[in-house]
């Protein structure tokens, strides 16, 4: 078969799929003839305004409005024939693949209006904005950090459909198009001479090259993630992996935290010689249980931000405090460290701060405000081996009560000791 | 035909309420007396482990810096004495052997000292033999036998040791883990490990040198167990860390509910550490935010 047979065959299916579907509208509705396409206009006047855009979805070129739209009544908004979030699926079915790696959220959702118009638009695929604008109108910090750059990496600039699908991947993460490092090598070559001398001749070409380089652009010479760890930035992988003529060039000198002891010995005795220690620290994985070995976007090379790092491992605790309706600020803004100490501690829940009162006082002048006695001096009527302190009364992270108390604070915080106020 | 059917339908039937029974027998905790101070009067703070065998109870009295011994007789306890080791400055996980022997965890050098029932040190357990890469202990267990079990997270395994610390077998951590933070060996020798991430557990089958899940998430069940304990008939417990309770798991890892709920008073827990429990169905609870341990009659 010809090219231009197949074409033919194409174009006579998609004319025949429209003629079929008109003439279901039509008969649907009952359309007078020659009110198709044109009838709703009359009213809508300021669609034909419209209609002179250079992309037009296929149903309203075609004058198909009953398609979406019930012309009578409706039980969804703008008398849409079905939900919102379904109503483009009854012809794009499938856009989201199923089972799909990773998503695009407002299409996993159906907000496909987010950034198609359904009528008609200036830019093709009927999209609200042209190439890069369209995503950084959500995606600002990552506009943001574009804009700021020193160095581009080159098809951010041709455009973020380069690397990603809009919709979803079946295979990939980040809805790439190609895994981590398959889409990279489509451009880098790494039996190219410049890569190896890049790569201090480490076979890298298997490797996850966003483990120290920013997809999107970087200040930092080689686009790296804008905090290096310092022996990559001075090209001294040999300080923790093998050397690059050996076998196991990418194997690491020694295993979890013994490999950063080897700089950081002080913090590592230090960590080590406390009476609690935080368990992750000396697993297999070590240090990089939290910290990427090479470059990372976050401060002291953590893998993400406090919170959802945390939250990996202690997603109970990150729940309990998103269901909270009253939350400790710190915790709010995730900024887990301000309490707790994150790799060991002499104290309970790894806090940083022998005393519970004490650690509050960091930032609550409770001496001045609190009249209800406190202290090692004070017993807890519910427990004798208890004394009073601040998560006597209240939940350290946040609760559903005034001042995250444990209790309503009208009466059942108070009665919980002073019993003889229980009504 | 008619008949075998009529005898396939009554035996399935008398199956599933024989299962069904064994199933619905509700789990009762019927409170002891707490234990709050040592012999001394005292105050116990925040203990972190507690060991049962026979009638002799231990427990790592972890802000006191020393282990606490009593002598448990049917719903009642005495004081034994309190063992006081700069060897063991931060006791926080704590088993016994059949002679009486105490094994004790240190939280901050992360070695387990061996104590002799004196209460001398005897050394630390460090596994002899063909020991392959760096053992860092998380939790500890002796079976029936005497022999230590060490889940070691540094070399992702479960090492077990004969009672002289030679290693007989190891037990490689399952694929996918998220956490391990304690071990339980049953009266048969099946190994249990407790996922606290993850919120499952898995069973190494007696003499099986693989793990492999015995439970699917335990999400809605329990909020970060952190530690792990059977009964002899079976049943095995979940220590919940953050959840202040206790998970009861059938020996098929089926659900069989949730105990206990946290509070500052007496039947209540907070920030529960460790569990035993004796032949005789006492269980003591290591309960850490309460500054005591927890004494609870478990009938089945």
């Amino acid at each position: 078969m010809t090219l231009r047979t197949k074409t033919a065959l194409v174009l006579l299916a998609i004319v025949f799929t429209v003629a079929v579907s008109s003439s279901h509208a039509q008969e649907k509705f009952r359309l007078k003839p020659g009110a198709k396409g044109k009838v709703c206009l009359t009213c809508h006047e300021s669609f034909k305004e419209k209609l002179k855009l250079p992309f037009v979805h296929t149903p309203v070129k075609a004058g198909d409005c009953s398609d979406c739209h019930n012309p009578h009544t409706s039980s969804y908004g703008k008398l849409l024939a079905s939900n919102v979030n379904r109503i483009c699926l009854s012809c794009h079915d499938g856009i989201v693949p199923g089972k799909a790696r990773s998503t695009h959220k407002v299409a996993a959702e159906g907000n496909c209006v987010k950034c198609h118009d359904p009528h008609a638009a200036k830019y093709r695929n009927n999209l609200l904005a042209a190439g890069n604008a369209l995503c950084f109108g959500c995606h600002q910090r990552i506009a943001k950090q574009i804009a700021g750059n020193r160095f581009q990496h080159n098809p951010v600039e041709k455009g973020c459909l380069s690397c990603h699908t809009p919709h979803g991947s079946a295979n990939t993460l980040a809805l790439l198009k190609t895994d981590v490092p398959g889409i990279c090598l489509t451009c880098h070559k790494p039996d190219a001479p410049a890569f190896g001398k890049a790569h201090m001749g480490y076979p890298v070409a298997k490797s996850d090259c966003s483990s120290c380089h920013d997809p999107h652009g970087a200040s930092t010479q080689g686009i790296l993630w804008g905090k290096p760890h310092q022996p990559v930035a001075n090209k001294m992988c040999n300080q923790c992996h093998m050397d690059s003529s050996s076998p196991d060039a990418l194997k690491t000198r020694k295993a979890g935290y013994d490999l950063c002891r080897g700089c950081h010995n002080t913090k590592m005795t230090e960590i080590l010689g406390r009476k609690r220690i935080h368990w992750p620290v000396v697993d297999r994985t070590g240090c990089q249980n939290c910290h990427r070995p090479h470059a990372s976007r976050e401060n002291a090379l953590l893998k993400k931000p406090q919170l959802p790092l945390c939250g990996e491992c202690h997603m109970d605790t990150i729940e309990r405090l998103e269901k909270s309706a009253v939350k400790h600020k710190p915790a709010q803004e995730g900024n887990c460290t301000k309490c707790h100490l994150p790799h060991s501690s002499n104290n309970v829940f790894l806090l940083d701060n022998t005393s519970p009162i004490n650690l509050c006082g960091t930032c609550h002048d409770w001496q001045k405000h609190s009249s209800h006695p406190i202290g090692e001096k004070v017993t807890d009527k519910r427990n004798r081996n208890l004394t009073m302190d601040c998560s006597s009364c209240h939940a350290p992270h946040g609760s559903d009560q005034k001042r995250f108390a444990w209790y309503d604070v009208k009466i059942d915080l108070c009665v919980q000791c002073h019993e003889q106020y229980k009504r | 035909m008619r008949r075998v059917l009529r005898h396939i339908v009554l035996a399935s039937m008398s199956l599933a309420v024989a299962g069904g029974s064994h199933a619905a027998e509700p789990v009762k905790f019927k409170q002891m007396a707490p234990i709050y101070v040592d012999g001394k009067g005292a105050g116990i703070r925040q203990p972190e482990g507690v060991a049962c065998r026979g009638n002799a109870l231990v427990v790592a009295d972890t802000g006191n810096g020393r282990i606490l011994r009593y002598t448990i007789a049917g719903d009642t306890w005495t004081p034994a004495g309190e063992i006081t080791l700069p060897q063991l400055p931060s006791p926080i996980r704590v088993d016994m052997n059949s002679k009486g022997e105490i094994f004790a965890l240190d939280g901050a050098s992360r070695k387990i000292a061996r104590i002799s029932p004196s209460g001398d040190f005897l050394g630390y357990v460090v596994p002899s033999g063909e020991v392959q890469g760096a053992v860092v202990p998380r939790s500890l267990r002796l079976d029936g036998q005497d022999n230590p079990y060490l889940l070691d997270v540094f070399s992702a395994r479960v090492l077990v040791l004969d009672p002289s610390g030679k290693i007989q077998r190891e037990i490689p951590f399952p694929k996918g883990y998220g956490f391990l933070s304690d071990l339980a060996v049953d009266a048969g020798g099946n190994v249990y490990l407790l996922d606290s991430v993850l919120k499952r557990v898995y069973k190494a089958a007696k003499n099986s040198a693989e793990a492999v899940p015995l439970t699917g998430s335990l999400q809605e069940e329990a909020y970060f167990p952190t530690s792990i304990a059977t009964d002899r008939q079976g049943t095995i417990f979940l220590v919940d860390q953050n959840g202040s309770g206790v998970v009861l798991l059938g020996p098929d890892g089926s659900l069989r509910g949730r105990r206990l709920s946290m509070g500052w008073k007496e039947g209540f827990l907070r920030y529960p550490a460790q569990m035993c429990i004796t032949e005789n169905g006492a269980a003591f609870i290591a309960d850490r935010g309460n500054n005591r341990v927890d004494g609870f009659l478990i009938t089945e």
